[in-house]
């Protein structure tokens, strides 16, 4: 048995007993329920969710190794990754970034070395731009391994950070069994989800050069500026319907 | 000023986390006697008639959508939506850490009313504090007798199950809140069947906001008819409005619906020195702008949804004269966008594009024609997606290109200009 396999067998015994009780609290048969409860478990012991605990999730819930594994992807509070001891996750959404998100996330950009969904060399830091934290009263407000921090300034982000190296700040470090790459987010190696949109916009290069596609695309449109027609949806959709209604489409004749 | 304390009440000042606290305050009398002396029906009609609206951003008649429930003697469950993620939302928040008995006595109100014997509340993930509160609250409740077998010496059992969220948006829309309790992707569902015929594990099954639940407990104390004389008629009753954006003093504030936007300004400590407010969101994310001649609007369903806009989940954003509204449309845009589940193409390829787009203006390399395809697109996302995550873009951005058009104007005609593919 190698080391990995030998951690990796503590966590599961560690993790069994919660997740037994876990998947007991819903009716019969709805087990697969505690598939998010389980992951969290997992990642609050590991730091992340390793392949090791998905395939064991599976086992488990009686459930295919796929259905697990694309339910955790879908959310992205699941690191299918190893990440730092520290995920920083500063807000940049609405009421942040008119109250200043934008100095914050340059300041920590410049004193992390890295940018959105990337891990630093030595391990110790993950960073990450997220959406609304729901505590706009105190922008700019971030996420420190899912504790809050309010009323962000530069002087507290470089005052964090500092605490942080130095092995003083009063949030624990997550758990961490195996070394982060740099990029720790798998939505980011694989594309973004709209077609023929990979490696378009990178977020840690705003107005960089992306594929082709795209410039064919800005030729066309500063030939052909777009047709602009705008109706109200209602509008819109009682005219469509109104088209179809007057010539409605034929059907496949039966053979 | 109409400062009210309903569901508020006693934050701040008292630690309303202690169930000792919140008993001495009156917490869980009503609980005890709806189920001594109340059937279910009667609870459901203080409800019907108080003319409470959901609280999370639909604002569907609460009383209504409990009679929606079909008598078909399966196991029906509740479901509380605690998955708050609207840009400028944080009341839910509050009531969850603050005030984690009164949401719980609302969730057990609630399941008691519509006939089930299983709640399940839906936190959302990153509330990990208020997760570990509300576990700890829920202890305390069981160990005082509110949750279980046979409560208060009757026949009504009840089970309260917590569940966390994992990081995304769209599980705050009903049905995909249900996939995810489910154990699925957070993916929306198709309706109709709604919740009320077919929601979690395909039995009936209520979503209910967590401040509409919270207002169970005192509409029980103090009657519907209380409840329903305060605002307007027709969305009565009060409201914690989460303010935010360019203001003095930024936080939840509890008003009667029907309050002037002028006066959850002042509430808010005005706008900031030497600043004039120039634009309104009233109702999160998804809604589109008012402006300062709007600010005279009273602030209920009604009266927003006649002025083109909504209340959506209550969080009214202030922007002052120094707001440059193609970013603070990017922010909201490149929020879409990231949290589209992807199930429809209109929603997961344009509001990427339209991300795209708006940084391309941003960083100078715009066209004239971007803005108008701005406007366009996201008219053409509308209407035509599973649920109104893909419908939420072009409220807001349409509302401020046609206002502000000069600021977007001004990014493409800058002199060093260069078409940057996107």
């Amino acid at each position: 048995m190698s080391d990995a396999e030998r951690d990796f067998a503590a966590v599961a015994a560690q993790v069994e007993p919660e997740a037994r009780r876990l998947m007991a609290r819903y009716p019969a048969g709805r087990e697969r329920s505690a598939l998010l409860p389980i992951l969290h478990e997992f990642q609050n012991v590991e730091g992340w969710v390793s392949p090791e605990a998905m395939a064991l999730c599976a086992q488990w819930l009686g459930e295919p190794l796929s259905v697990v594994e694309s339910t955790a992807s879908f959310y992205t509070l699941f690191h299918r990754r190893p990440v730092g001891r520290y995920m920083l996750q500063p807000c940049r959404n609405l009421s942040c970034s008119i109250n200043g998100a934008g100095a914050i996330m340059a300041r920590f950009r410049k004193q992390l070395g890295i940018g959105h969904l990337q891990t630093t060399d030595d391990g110790l830091f993950s960073y990450e731009e997220a959406e609304c934290l729901a505590a706009c009263d105190r922008a700019p407000c971030m996420q420190v391994n899912l504790q809050f921090v309010y009323d962000l300034t530069e002087e507290k982000v470089d005052a964090m950070l500092a605490a942080m190296r130095a092995g003083t700040y009063d949030v624990a470090p997550l758990p961490q069994n195996a070394k982060p790459g740099k990029d720790w987010s798998v939505a980011q190696e694989t594309g973004r989800k709209s077609a023929g949109a990979r490696g378009v916009s990178d977020p840690n290069d705003p107005g960089g050069f992306g594929d082709a596609s795209g410039l064919s695309m800005t030729r066309r449109l500063a030939e052909r500026p777009y047709p602009i027609e705008v109706r109200p949806t209602k509008e819109r959709l009682v005219a469509d319907g109104a088209a179809r209604l007057a010539a409605p489409p034929s059907l496949p004749s039966e053979h | 000023m109409p400062v009210v304390k309903v569901l508020t009440d006693g934050i701040g000042e008292f630690d309303l986390r202690d169930i000792a606290v919140y008993r001495e305050r009156g917490g869980y009398v009503q609980l005890r006697r709806a189920l001594t002396e109340l059937t279910p029906a009667d609870v459901a009609d203080i409800t019907s008639k108080s003319g409470l609206r959901g609280r999370g951003g639909a604002g569907f008649p609460t009383g209504r959508k409990w009679s929606f429930l079909p008598n078909n003697g399966r196991p029906r469950y509740m479901v509380c939506n605690c998955d708050e993620a609207e840009p400028g939302t944080f009341k839910d928040h509050m009531l969850l850490e603050e005030t984690p008995h009164q949401v719980l006595e609302g969730i057990l109100l609630g399941t008691y009313a519509i006939g089930s014997h299983h709640a399940f509340i839906y936190i959302r993930g990153e509330f990990e504090r208020g997760y570990h509160i509300f576990m700890q609250a829920l202890a305390d409740a069981r160990a005082a007798g509110f949750v279980g077998e046979k409560l208060f010496g009757t026949g009504y059992s009840v089970e309260v199950t917590v569940q966390r969220g994992a990081g995304a948006y769209i599980c705050g829309e009903e049905t995909a809140l249900l996939n995810s309790l489910e154990g699925r992707r957070g993916e929306p569902r198709l309706k109709p069947p709604f919740p009320a015929v077919k929601g979690l594990y395909g039995e009936p099954t209520v979503v209910n906001n967590v401040e509409t639940l919270a207002f169970l407990p005192h509409l029980l104390a103090r009657g519907a008819e209380w409840f329903a004389k305060v605002g307007p008629e027709r969305s009565p009753g009060y409201k914690i409005v989460s303010v935010s954006g360019h203001v003095k003093a930024p936080g939840n504030y509890e008003v009667p619906l029907g309050t002037p936007l002028r006066e959850l300004l002042a509430l808010a400590g005005g706008p900031r020195d030497g600043r004039r407010i120039v634009a309104i969101q009233p109702g999160g994310g998804s809604s589109a702008c008012l402006f300062e001649e709007h600010l005279d609007l009273g602030y209920d369903f009604d009266t927003m949804a006649a002025n083109g806009t909504m209340l959506g989940s209550g969080a009214v954003v202030f922007f002052d004269d120094s707001t440059d509204f193609v970013v603070a449309a990017q922010a909201l845009v490149r929020f879409y966008a990231h949290e589209s589940c992807g199930q429809c193409t209109p929603c997961r390829e344009g509001g990427h594009w339209l991300e795209v787009t708006l940084e391309r203006i941003l960083n100078g390399g715009g066209l004239d024609s971007d803005i108008d395809m701005l406007v366009a697109v996201s008219h053409q996302m509308t209407g035509i997606n599973l649920c109104p995550l893909g419908d939420s873009i072009e409220p807001f951005l349409a509302s401020v290109v046609k206002r502000f058009e000069s600021q977007f104007r001004s990014y493409v005609r800058s002199p060093q200009r260069e078409a940057i593919p996107v």
